[in-house]
């Protein structure tokens, strides 16, 4: 009997001891981002477990338009779809938000817990994929796919020549007017219109203010913001547009919006907000606070908005007004730059290969399913990256947006360092607004730390591969 | 066989484990909710912890901030916010409390509910009600202001005027708790003490400065020590007015942690910004300890 008892509590001492070195290699296993390297070796024992379903998390900002005024609502009948044709595929998801998102996954990623798939933009997950925290995406793509997308929208999904984020939909940044405004004050044909690509020069667009401020005085002519990052391609683009420059050169390797002309629009800038033609106190006002103004009907126009932006501003209307996209005037009317805002997916690379392919099937299903891949794309109210994508809106804003996409320039979010470099965009705009320098010495020191920054990330980024 | 000393040594021990486990639930707490995460930060200091390293780099990170011109101006910044505020909370709060004290119980109880409310109302709804007030086109301020012929003023917008504006919010949402403690306090002061000082024909300054003022010195210490803390650290209001502009002038400590840690993602150097300001804020405290602590009972 003595016998018996050993030999049980021996059996269950033993199972314990096992179920408890399992515990700690499983702890193991699921080590992080930061220490990748050596636990990238260890994943091929957890291939293809097609017992049970593979659980995926997915992370979403407000892509897509909020269902019934639900947000998220649209995300859940989207993995509903999802699991009739990939029952073996559990997708958990999170909303999370623009302001605090980014956090949150700095926080996520940091802490070994990052989500599996993620639908961003290329400023942050290009940022990723060169701290080697993505996989790559390049088995996902034929000859085909390439061919159907353009060029610049492959540069910014791109990172050590692999692709990362998974390139949906798009949409060129631009300013937007209450046209309803300049219809009141007799002055609509200030505006351009008439013109098939809308291009204007800089004294139009005088012109267009000083009617809005003398016929319409209770209205803010135009509004500009440097409170907090939120936005920054609105500012940097209007006035790049202003000085005919860019905000980096080509390559993204400097800094090349501190012209003497940019300089003096940023001047111009300061002096039209004492003049009332810019809304006051600007410095302390986020984009968000500007375009509340728009959309209150209290600016006449908003340099920072898309048909993505519209589309999704339209439920937030708090007056009876019609909007209408526009590109930024140009100094001497040559053809505006226009940044473009891109939305991909992208997954990050949490050492289970398992997830990873799970990951890819939902992209692959969100981006390219025959029902549901048209009708996300029209739930973020933006365009299809894909040439072969056209017409998928009924809508003259939608139709000048496409014939917009030809302005559209090398967006500089993918430069290395480029997180650290919008950190001082907006206080050397503030210096310039609140008069402490001239436009061009405001420029030219952002352009000096700017510079410094994307240097000296190249080079970890270059030490790192 | 005496077995008092054994019978003695149980006791003593049977005390000790008793106390030490009514201490353990609260130890806990504190060990992994505090003492874990100070101690992880103070290590995490002395590496390049980023999203993509985590290298041992000794004092380089500190030594970056001594160097860093932006942080010597959020230093300067939150010293600046914590000489300001402490002291208008700790003499605002305490007058307030003062003329509270002397009324009927039933207007204590509303100017407890009134000073109270913006204490447990939330920091993010008060400032936001706050930045609509300040709002330089819109806010009822440049209204009040315009009242009197003067210009707008963009109060979060100017270097001038960003960090006092930022300071009186600041104030609203921190003078209800030390009233009512004030309130508490003088409520607790037996009266027999001023009646005698009423008999001897003391003024209500003479009873104030050698009766009321002595007696409240435990609670001053608490108050300031406690406003001194809460006031380093202080950051939703900054987030939310004016996210350290403009031109750094409101920028303070506690916002260049959560700038480095969670926009920048550069972990090693928001810790050793946390450690500073840990040590600056110890040091201060326990001068304040030093000089204002009293033995005070009653």
């Amino acid at each position: 009997m003595i016998a018996v008892k050993k030999r049980i509590t021996g059996f269950v001492s033993l199972l314990l001891m096992v179920s408890m070195i399992a515990a700690c290699s499983s702890n193991q296993e699921s080590g992080g981002a930061n220490e990748n390297s050596g636990g990238k070796e260890d994943t091929s024992s957890k291939q293809e477990d097609t017992s049970k379903p593979v659980e995926i998390t997915w992370w979403n900002f407000p892509t897509y338009q909020a269902l019934d005024g639900e947000v998220g609502k649209y995300e859940k009948q989207l993995i509903e779809a999802f699991n009739q044709k990939h029952p073996d595929i559990k997708v958990n998801l999170e909303m999370i938000t623009f302001d605090g998102g980014p956090q949150k996954l700095n926080v996520a990623i940091a802490t070994n817990s990052a989500p599996d798939v993620i639908y961003d933009a290329p400023g942050r997950i290009i940022d990723w994929a060169k701290k080697d925290l993505l996989a790559p995406l390049d088995d996902m793509f034929t000859d085909e796919d390439k061919n159907d997308i353009a060029p610049a929208f492959w540069k910014q999904s791109m990172a050590n020549e692999k692709i990362y984020m998974y390139p949906i939909n798009t949409a060129p940044f631009m300013m937007a007017v209450n046209k309803t405004v300049f219809e009141k004050i007799g002055a609509l044909d200030l505006l351009p219109l008439d013109k098939p690509d809308r291009t204007w020069t800089f004294d139009e667009y005088k012109k267009a203010l000083e009617a809005v401020k003398e016929k319409a005085p209770d209205v803010i002519p135009s509004g500009f913001y440097a409170k907090s990052q939120a936005g920054d391609q609105g500012t940097r683009a209007y006035l790049a547009n202003l000085g005919v420059s860019r905000f980096l050169n080509e390559e993204g390797t400097s800094v090349a919006i501190n012209t003497k002309e940019t300089g003096a629009a940023l001047d111009w800038l300061v002096q039209a907000q004492k003049d009332g033609l810019v809304v006051s106190g600007s410095a302390s006002l986020a984009a968000a606070d500007v375009n509340d103004l728009f959309l209150q009907g209290k600016l006449a126009f908003s340099i920072n908005y898309s048909a993505v932006l519209r589309a999704q501003n339209a439920p937030l209307k708090q007056a009876e007004f019609e909007d209408v996209l526009l590109p930024y005037p140009t100094l001497d009317g040559s053809e505006p730059k226009l940044e473009p805002y891109l939305g991909g997916m992208a997954i990050f690379n949490n050492d289970d290969e398992a997830k990873i392919a799970a990951s890819k099937t939902f992209i692959d299903f969100v981006a390219n399913d025959p029902e549901w891949g048209k009708k996300s794309l029209i739930q973020t109210g933006g365009l299809s990256v894909r040439n072969s994508v056209t017409g998928l809106y009924d809508d003259p804003e939608y139709t000048y947006s496409e014939l917009a996409r030809k302005f559209v320039t090398d967006p500089p979010t993918i430069a290395d360092g480029y997180a650290e470099v919008r950190t001082f965009w907006f206080p050397e705009l503030q210096r310039a607004l609140l008069g402490s320098a001239t436009g061009e010495e405001a420029l030219n020191a952002f352009a000096t730390k700017a510079n410094d920054a994307i240097a000296k990330a190249k080079t970890a980024n270059t030490a790192a591969k | 066989m005496d077995f008092t000393f054994f019978q003695k040594k149980q006791h003593i021990w049977r005390d000790w484990i008793a106390s030490y486990l009514f201490l353990l639930p609260a130890l806990a707490f504190f060990s992994v909710f505090v003492a874990y995460p100070m101690l992880k930060g103070i290590y995490i200091s002395f590496f390049s912890y980023t999203l993509r390293d985590f290298d041992f780099i000794g004092l380089e990170n500190y030594q970056t901030l001594f160097q860093d011109a932006t942080f010597g101006k959020s230093m300067w910044n939150t010293l600046l916010i914590v000489l300001i505020a402490v002291p208008v909370v700790v003499i605002f709060s305490l007058f307030v409390a003062m003329m509270i004290y002397k009324k009927s119980e039933g207007l204590r109880s509303l100017f407890r509910g009134v000073f109270y409310l913006p204490a447990v109302s939330s920091v993010v709804s008060i400032t936001v009600v706050w930045a609509s007030i300040y709002h330089s086109n819109y806010g009822i301020l440049n209204y009040i202001t315009s009242l009197f012929g003067m210009e707008p003023i963009s109060w979060l917008g100017d270097t001038r005027t960003a960090l006092l504006s930022i300071i009186v919010v600041l104030i609203t949402t921190s003078v209800g708790q030390p009233i009512i403690l004030y309130v508490a306090s003088l409520g607790n002061i037996p009266k027999s003490y001023i009646e005698a000082a009423q008999m001897d024909r003391a003024n209500s300054w003479q009873i104030f400065k050698n009766i009321l003022w002595p007696m409240l010195m435990p609670t001053n210490l608490y108050i300031i020590v406690i406003t001194t803390i809460n006031t380093f650290q202080v950051f939703a209001i900054i987030q939310l007015l004016t996210s350290g502009g403009p031109m750094y002038s409101t920028s303070t400590v506690m916002y260049g942690v959560y700038e480095q840690a969670f926009m920048l993602g550069n972990f090693g150097i928001a810790s050793a910004m946390g450690v500073i300001l840990a040590l600056v804020i110890g040091v201060i405290s326990f001068i304040q300890f030093k000089y204002l602590g009293s033995d005070v009972e009653y």
